[in-house]
């Protein structure tokens, strides 16, 4: 057997057994059946009769084609901005006894891609579960084999990018020159994509709604000149969308051809990536110093050298130091970076549902609006700048001179309160453009009803969404990723998505009693005007956030009896 | 000022540490050694509020650390052997951030002479991916000392010193003894533990071999008279003879 095989056979097991052997303990046990129970009835349960009519659209032609520019985007992102140099990120022990062995690089770039099979085949289990509910007759195994196909793609891909990337810092002018077939590739597949939204733009613009821009979006890049540049991905794609095993027989071998000529693209880039790669593994092992290697998949940030600092007084309330130093924990690990995503969904969400509009106000409200939600509802999984990042420092924290508890509430703060400035920063913005627009986006009442109560929401929705990730990171240290930044890439697609909805229907539970009680107030009231629902709103979110405050200290206890070794 | 009494830590069935009972006064400065896996790590942790025991009792300044944990951890400094430094905070950041969380009131002054003497002001606004292995520790050093402890504990801390570094650790901790600190150091380094400390507690599987002062401990063990500190550790500590590696 190879001894790169070895090494990734092994370490998978080896990996998987430690995993098993943490669910020994009474809590992850609990967690383990928790969370089985939640796959299955997520993921595996027998579909009943129609499910899948509501969510068929996932499979159609237009998600199709707006799935393939998401992930030619995505993929600019390794060319543009190199937030994949990671990509290149070895373990140390990896470094310290691949790097001086009598081995190639093509054989250590081989290595590369198959140890990401593992997270690669589990990603492409969880999303055949997932579009198993889009309702078509494609049997799961070939969609397997399909998505399997479309991540192996895009994972070398994002390694060949890196490559061609190191390339050109290690030898400037030189690098371009060898990587030109390369970089022409890249720079005219964008070019075609920009010339079709260019040249379509008044179709795209007079649409009315949502739907109707995203149409047109999807006729736009059906039709060339971007159907040019997204052919090769959209080959890729093919096979996962599918409709029937016919299809996908004929959609699979272009599918397998992109996928192999993806593979000898990346084993015979002949970079010295060596140095980049050392570079991008020490970044990510100060990251991940207390972390064991199944969590090394993650991308880390590297903190930029201090410019700036804010200031802090010597005397005050402690909690303050721990919010103070995660803030700057927030500035200098480019956590802001990855509301660029979210950001530009934002906007063309917001221009798709005011695309029928010619008011500028009413299409900057309608993006505030959709920004704002989208924060509210993915924001809490984009920074981590609170426990999921500090459980790697417990030694450190468990000496501190603070009760637990407020230890805990600090570690919240420093995440959820920066992102509800947001989210309230964008209501503001949304209502001040409500004003002033020609459109009535929402009758005067319920837009002051809006501007009220949404501070109280938004304020306790975050607190409580941090509060359940926070506890996961505290409770189940050896399960859940520490770290400052979020999971990219194809190996944490599908994890994302299960974290995602776990988190929701944790949020759910917690909503209960508040949205109880709100109803009860409603109905005693006999009236929905705004401004009694803008009471309840925010009725409902006091209690919540006295619920959130109860799992503090439950979260509090927890930390004052979690050990070192369990985040070792 | 740090007083310990039958302190026991269980993993599961495994006894890490048994029964250990000590004080540490004023002024002294009590070796802790034995051999890897004695458990040295883990009484340190447990002095320091990092792990809960689960027998026993650890007071610090008279604070009960399960009981009165805040009181106790404020009067102490723990440095490992690993550093554990946040590494988006520069040195002079983690130095304020620790000057905010035990109060420190006279930071803006303690500051530049606690950089000065442990040779980092250069390297104020660094951040701890810039600094040198050694360099992090002496950083870890100075976050412990910005307080004023009334307690330290010191797990390795020559690990990754140059000898400058080495020279002025023994006085800094000779210095806080003798300004009243009450000092635990667990090291290898047999000749820095005989140098500095007052007393010694030998731990072997977790349990005490021998504790007190070095005259002490030769006193109950007569054949070892006369032998050098390391003589005397090895022959405590010891199964049986090892086999050199070749």
């Amino acid at each position: 057997m190879s001894p790169f095989l070895y090494l990734s056979l092994t370490s998978a097991r080896n990996r998987i057994v430690a995993m098993a052997r943490r669910a020994r303990r009474p809590r992850y046990a609990v967690a383990l059946v928790v969370g089985g129970l939640y796959v299955w009835g997520f993921l595996v349960r027998p579909l009943s009769r129609g499910t899948g009519e509501g969510t068929a659209f996932f499979l159609g032609q237009p998600t199709e084609m707006i799935v393939t520019l998401l992930i030619v985007i995505t993929l600019m992102g390794s060319w543009v901005f190199g937030s994949d140099a990671t990509a290149l990120a070895f373990t140390q022990a990896e470094v310290s006894m691949l790097f001086s062995a009598p081995v190639t690089r093509r054989q250590l770039i081989k290595y590369k891609l198959l140890r990401a099979q593992f997270a690669v085949v589990i990603n492409a289990l969880i999303w055949v579960f997932v579009l198993r509910r889009g309702g078509t007759a494609l049997p799961s195994p070939l969609r397997a084999i399909g998505l399997w196909v479309l991540f192996s793609t895009l994972n070398s891909h994002r390694l060949g990018a890196a490559l061609v990337r190191s390339s050109w810092r290690e030898h400037g002018a030189a690098g371009v020159r060898r990587h030109r077939a390369s970089i022409a590739v890249f720079v005219a597949i964008c070019a075609t994509i920009v010339a079709g939204v260019i040249m379509a733009r008044h179709e795209l613009w007079t649409g009315e709604g949502a739907g109707a821009f995203f149409a047109a979006l999807g006729k736009v890049l059906a039709n060339p000149p971007a159907y040019w540049g997204l052919y090769p991905f959209h080959l890729v794609v093919a096979p996962t969308f599918a409709k029937s095993a016919t299809a996908w027989s004929y959609a699979i071998v272009p599918a397998l051809g992109v996928m192999f000529a993806h593979a000898l693209w990346v084993t015979r880039t002949d970079a010295a990536f060596e140095d980049a790669a050392i570079k991008a593994s020490a970044d990510r092992a100060r990251r991940l110093e207390a972390t064991r290697s199944r969590r090394t998949m993650a991308i880390a940030a590297t903190p930029k050298s201090p410019t700036s600092t804010l200031k802090l007084a010597a005397v005050g309330h402690p909690a303050l130091a721990i919010v103070w130093k995660n803030i700057l924990c927030l500035r200098r690990t480019s956590q802001w970076r990855v509301f660029i995503g979210p950001a530009v969904m934002a906007i063309a969400l917001g221009t798709a549902m005011g695309s029928g509009e010619t008011d500028m106000a009413a299409r900057v409200a309608s993006g505030s609006m959709a920004f704002a939600a989208m924060l509210l509802l993915f924001g809490g999984r984009l920074i981590r700048n609170d426990l999921r990042h500090d459980m790697q420092h417990l030694p450190l924290l468990k000496t501190l001179p603070m009760a637990p508890e407020q230890i805990v509430i600090a570690e919240i703060a420093s995440s959820a309160v920066p992102m509800a400035l947001l989210q309230i920063g964008l209501v503001i913005v949304a209502y001040l453009a409500m004003l002033v627009s020609t459109v009535q986006i929402l009758p005067a009442d319920a837009r002051l009803a809006l501007f009220v109560a949404a501070p109280f929401a938004i304020l306790s929705l975050n607190a409580a969404l941090a509060t359940i990730q926070n506890g996961a990171a505290v409770l189940f240290p050896g399960w859940v990723r520490l770290g400052p930044t979020v999971s990219t890439g194809v190996e944490a697609l599908g994890q994302n998505v299960l974290a995602t909805v776990a988190n929701f229907f944790s949020l759910g539970i917690a909503l209960v009693i508040p949205l109880g009680i709100g109803w009860i107030v409603v109905a005693w009231l006999r009236q929905s005007q705004p401004v009694s629902l803008a009471l309840v709103v925010i009725a409902a979110a006091i209690i919540l956030g006295a619920e959130t405050y109860g799992v503090i200290r439950v979260i509090g206890r927890a930390l004052a009896r979690a050990e070192p070794s369990q985040t070792e | 000022m740090i007083v310990v009494r039958e302190l026991t830590k269980l993993y599961g069935d495994f006894t890490a540490v048994r029964g250990l009972s000590f004080d540490v006064g004023t002024g002294e400065v009590l070796g802790l050694v034995g051999p890897n896996g004695a458990g040295k790590t883990t009484t340190l942790r447990c002095l320091a509020g990092i792990i809960a025991p689960t027998r026993g009792t650890v007071a610090i300044s008279g604070h009960d650390m399960r009981s009165d944990p805040i009181p106790a951890k404020r009067a102490l400094a723990f440095i490992p052997d690993e550093p554990h430094l946040f590494e988006y905070l520069s040195v002079e950041e983690h130095l304020r951030f620790i000057a905010r969380l035990y109060g420190v009131a006279d930071v803006e002054s303690r500051i530049p002479v606690l950089l000065d003497e442990l040779e980092l002001v250069e390297k104020r606004t660094a951040l701890p991916g810039e600094l040198s292995r050694g360099m992090r520790q002496k950083l870890a050093i100075a976050c412990g000392l910005l307080h004023s402890p009334t307690a330290l504990i010191l797990d390795e801390p020559l690990t990754g010193l140059d000898p400058a570094g080495i020279r002025r650790m023994r006085e800094t901790i000779t210095a806080r003894a003798a300004a009243g600190a009450a000092v635990i150091l667990s090291s290898h380094l047999l000749n820095l533990v005989e140098e500095l400390c007052t007393k010694l507690l030998v731990v072997r599987r977790g349990e005490c071999i021998a504790y007190g002062t070095i005259d002490d401990i030769i006193g109950a063990h007569p054949h070892l008279a006369g032998r050098s500190l390391e003589d005397v550790f090895l022959a405590l500590t010891a199964d049986r003879s090892p086999t050199p590696v070749v």
